[in-house]
């Protein structure tokens, strides 16, 4: 049963719903593009790129290895 | 990278070499002596990568998609590590236990009762017109933050799939709520205040 505690975060998720949204795979297959554009082109990744973006925003697992990967490239 | 000219094992050891440091600069403060298994994740990301070259587009630096593919080994070994002991029952059944704060004393009679109404017909939006895995799915992923990589193998199925069931889900709960009369931002504002 959802707890009351719960409602801010189910909610938000919910708002920020697209009806097209990329799934992890196509966010996987993209995150290495997605992350050189966010450290080398001094363009936001997230607006060149604007579905990767969304589904990292959504998706911690993916928006997990995207902050790793960052942090590889900045520390080699 | 030569892996593919007249001297790949140099070519092999260099990048090597490479995620070992990438895994360091990305790991570093993960804590649980991760260290120790550097080598290892780079090992395995090496055998993904030397058997999966032509998948590289060149749409990045060829050590940028190498990188990536040695943090996917590592961070789904370590969140396999990590949630090994822990099923969706052991989740549930925490959940159930669990208190997760009563009402505000702050608010006033009307904004408890608004609250009172916004949760039970969430509540029934989430029991009644979710299918069971949809509800497992959110419940498991969204609201107890289980990863979605972990959540799928309990479930049968694999994270893209298990991502399209929680889109799909999310996208009910939307017109849902819309239908209900229930503006995300209100709902927002009047559990947010206080």
């Amino acid at each position: 049963m959802l707890k009351r505690g719960e409602v801010v975060k189910l909610v938000r998720v919910v708002a920020e719903t697209r009806e097209v949204e990329i799934g992890c795979d196509e966010c996987f297959e993209r995150l290495d593009s997605f992350a050189e554009t966010e450290l080398h082109s001094g363009v936001k990744a997230s607006a060149a790129m604007p579905l990767v973006g969304d589904h990292l925003e959504k998706c911690a697992d993916c928006r997990g290895k995207f902050e790793a990967l960052l942090r590889a490239l900045r520390g080699t | 990278m030569e892996l593919r000219g007249p001297n790949p094992d140099r070519a092999l050891a260099d990048l090597y070499e490479l995620l070992v440091r990438g895994l360091a600069a990305a790991l570093g403060g993960y804590g649980g002596g991760v260290e120790a298994n550097f080598g290892d994740f780079a090992q395995e990301a090496l055998i993904k990568i030397t058997g999966n070259l032509d998948s590289f587009r060149g749409e990045s630096r060829f050590t940028t998609w190498a990188q990536k593919i040695a943090i996917n080994v590592a961070l789904t070994e370590l969140a396999r590590k990590r949630w090994r002991d822990v099923s969706l029952q052991d989740l549930f059944a925490k959940r159930e236990a669990a208190d997760r704060g009563p009402a505000d004393t702050q608010l006033t009679p009307e904004e408890l009762a608004f609250q009172n109404t916004v949760l039970g017909e969430l509540r029934r939006i989430v029991d009644e017109e979710l299918t069971d895995r949809q509800r497992e799915a959110v419940v498991a992923v969204l609201l107890e933050g289980m990863p979605i990589s972990e959540v799928a193998k309990r479930m049968g199925t694999n994270q893209n799939a298990l991502y399209k069931l929680l889109h799909d889900a999310r996208r009910k709960l939307k017109r849902e709520m819309e239908a209900a009369g229930l503006s995300p931002q209100e709902v927002l504002a009047a559990f947010e205040e206080g």
